[in-house]
């Protein structure tokens, strides 16, 4: 397909061109599209199964039909304002929030809200991990990203069992 | 939200592969031979450990904390007792510990049931209403009565509002979910005011219109000015204020070049000035001495003017402006009343 493409565009080259063979060397290269989609979906890893959170079980073409968005806020509807700040903000939480909990975060699935000038982070924690280490990076991550945000900054945050919230093996 | 039916069961199939060196099991070791100064008390004699002895970390130090294995607090609260805007004091993400309620949501194959609400990643995703319900809105009311003044009764109704605040002013404001408040929309102001309300005679209304063009909409009698040109809405404000007051005095000036108006610069035919009139008063001022003289007359005074020439006068006016069947009919029979009329042709004769 590729070729035949350039060789139109060959033709249509020598046709329209008056102006001698340099017309010649325009050409546009092309290489075939592989439609290799592989981005959100979870296949069994070598050696052992994995557990899916029902964020992960489901692909991304059944977004917004069986789960919603994790980042809500109003940047990208019509009138909207700084839609690439938002996003770039919400992909440095995401690896901030993702690091400073050790990677403990369940299914690596942090929720982005915005309301007005609040943010809130709500994801879920294994109830194993110590009161004390919990309130603590809670108390620093909404410190040092309300000081980075210049808004007021939540973390919302429910405790579960160490099998929960999975739901299915892949 | 469980997988299995028993959640406390491992999972069959599932066993985390743990790739563990030597070299940490060495290490763990040298660790617990470490001297720590709290366990040992200072007049025990140490002892020297050929083979070192694993003690367990748990006696030896503080109890660790952990999160209680069940606080469902929704296993205590009683719905119709309890204080709901307490529990609840604004809004935030889902917590099934904190709401009462059973509630579902998101299903893989649609003949299962749907997730229960702990560890339910959908419920903390979307907007929830739990901290408005009507009880609450009643009690913040309440809370805010205090800081509320009550309506004018004088203005009872639209017409009295009009009357007393003829000037509108309209401004929008802008929330967006960001950490600022500034949206450079917010800045255009636009006032509406009803022409009704400020003193125009003919001349200042013909020239108001048009120093005002199309912002004057005639079907409602409003004059809309929108001002966006200055960066803050003060200015903007200020300016469409002043554009205000700039149109109205300066539509009741009347220039040493306006008297110089002729005919041929009319906007609209006014039938008291033209031809028309002229030939109507010539004929109806005509008298066998003006033979062979010029019939044109000047126009009739408007004492003179009787009711038929003032139809005949919009008649014509109707005819000029757009030619119709109609309009020519109304003509032909306000003509004939004027001129062949029983009373015309009586007072003539």
């Amino acid at each position: 397909m590729a070729y035949n493409f350039s060789q139109n565009i060959w033709k249509n080259a020598l046709l329209s061109s008056n102006h001698g063979a340099w017309a010649l060397h325009r050409t546009i290269s092309t290489t075939p599209v592989r439609n290799r989609v592989s981005v959100g979906r979870y296949k069994p890893l070598e050696g052992r199964k994995q557990l899916l959170t029902y964020d992960q079980a489901i692909k991304p073409h059944e977004l917004a039909h069986k789960k919603s968005w994790n980042t809500w806020n109003t940047s990208t509807l019509e009138g909207g304002r700084r839609s690439q700040l938002t996003t770039i903000e919400d992909m440095f939480i995401r690896r901030f929030i993702h690091g400073a909990w050790f990677c403990h975060i369940k299914g690596q699935q942090i929720i982005i809200k915005r309301q007005h000038n609040i943010i809130r982070i709500a994801f879920c924690l294994p109830k194993k991990l110590p009161p004390q280490s919990v309130y603590f990076i809670t108390g620093f991550c909404e410190r040092l990203l309300s000081i980075w945000l210049h808004c007021p900054v939540k973390l919302e945050i429910q405790a579960v069992e160490n099998y929960e919230g999975y739901v299915k093996i892949v | 939200m469980s997988l299995l039916s028993f959640p406390k069961m491992p999972l069959k199939g599932f066993k985390p592969v743990r790739v563990q060196l030597v070299f940490n099991h060495v290490a763990r070791l040298a660790s617990s031979k470490s001297y720590d100064p709290k366990s040992h008390d200072e007049s025990e004699f140490r002892q020297l450990e050929i083979r070192p002895v694993r003690r367990d970390r748990k006696t030896s130090s503080k109890a660790r904390m952990m999160m209680p294995r069940d606080y469902k607090r929704t296993n205590n609260i009683d719905p119709d007792k309890a204080d709901w805007k307490s529990i609840w004091p604004g809004p935030r993400s889902f917590d099934p510990n904190s709401i009462p309620i059973p509630v579902r949501q998101g299903r893989l194959k649609p003949y299962r049931r749907a997730f229960d609400k702990y560890a339910n990643m959908e419920l903390m995703k979307i907007p929830s209403f739990f901290h408005i319900p009507p009880t609450t809105i009643k009690a913040q009311c309440e809370a805010i009565k205090s800081f509320c003044t009550p309506f004018p009764n004088q203005l009872n109704s639209k017409e009295k509002c009009e009357e007393h605040f003829p000037l509108t002013v309209i401004t929008n404001d802008y929330l967006h979910s960001a950490p600022t408040i500034r949206d450079p929309l917010a800045r255009i102001v636009t006032i509406k005011l009803k022409l009704k309300n400020i003193p125009l005679d003919e001349h200042a209304r013909d020239k108001f219109m048009r120093l005002v063009r199309d912002r004057y909409d005639d079907k409602t009698d409003t004059l809309t000015i929108v001002t966006d040109r200055c960066p803050l809405r003060k200015q903007n404000y200020d300016y469409a204020q002043y554009l205000l007051t700039a149109c109205f005095f300066e539509s009741w000036t009347v220039e040493d070049w306006e008297s110089e108006k002729t005919e041929a610069d009319m906007e609209k035919y006014i039938w008291e000035n033209n031809i028309s009139a002229k030939a109507l008063a010539s004929i109806v001022k005509w008298s066998p001495d003006k033979l062979g003289k010029s019939i044109f007359h000047d126009t009739l005074p408007a004492d003179e003017l009787k009711p038929e020439h003032l139809v005949l006068g919009a008649a014509v006016k109707k005819v000029i402006e757009g030619e119709t069947e109609e309009g020519i009919e109304e003509y032909k029979k306000a003509a004939m009343e004027v001129l062949l009329s029983k009373k015309a042709v009586g007072l003539k004769a």
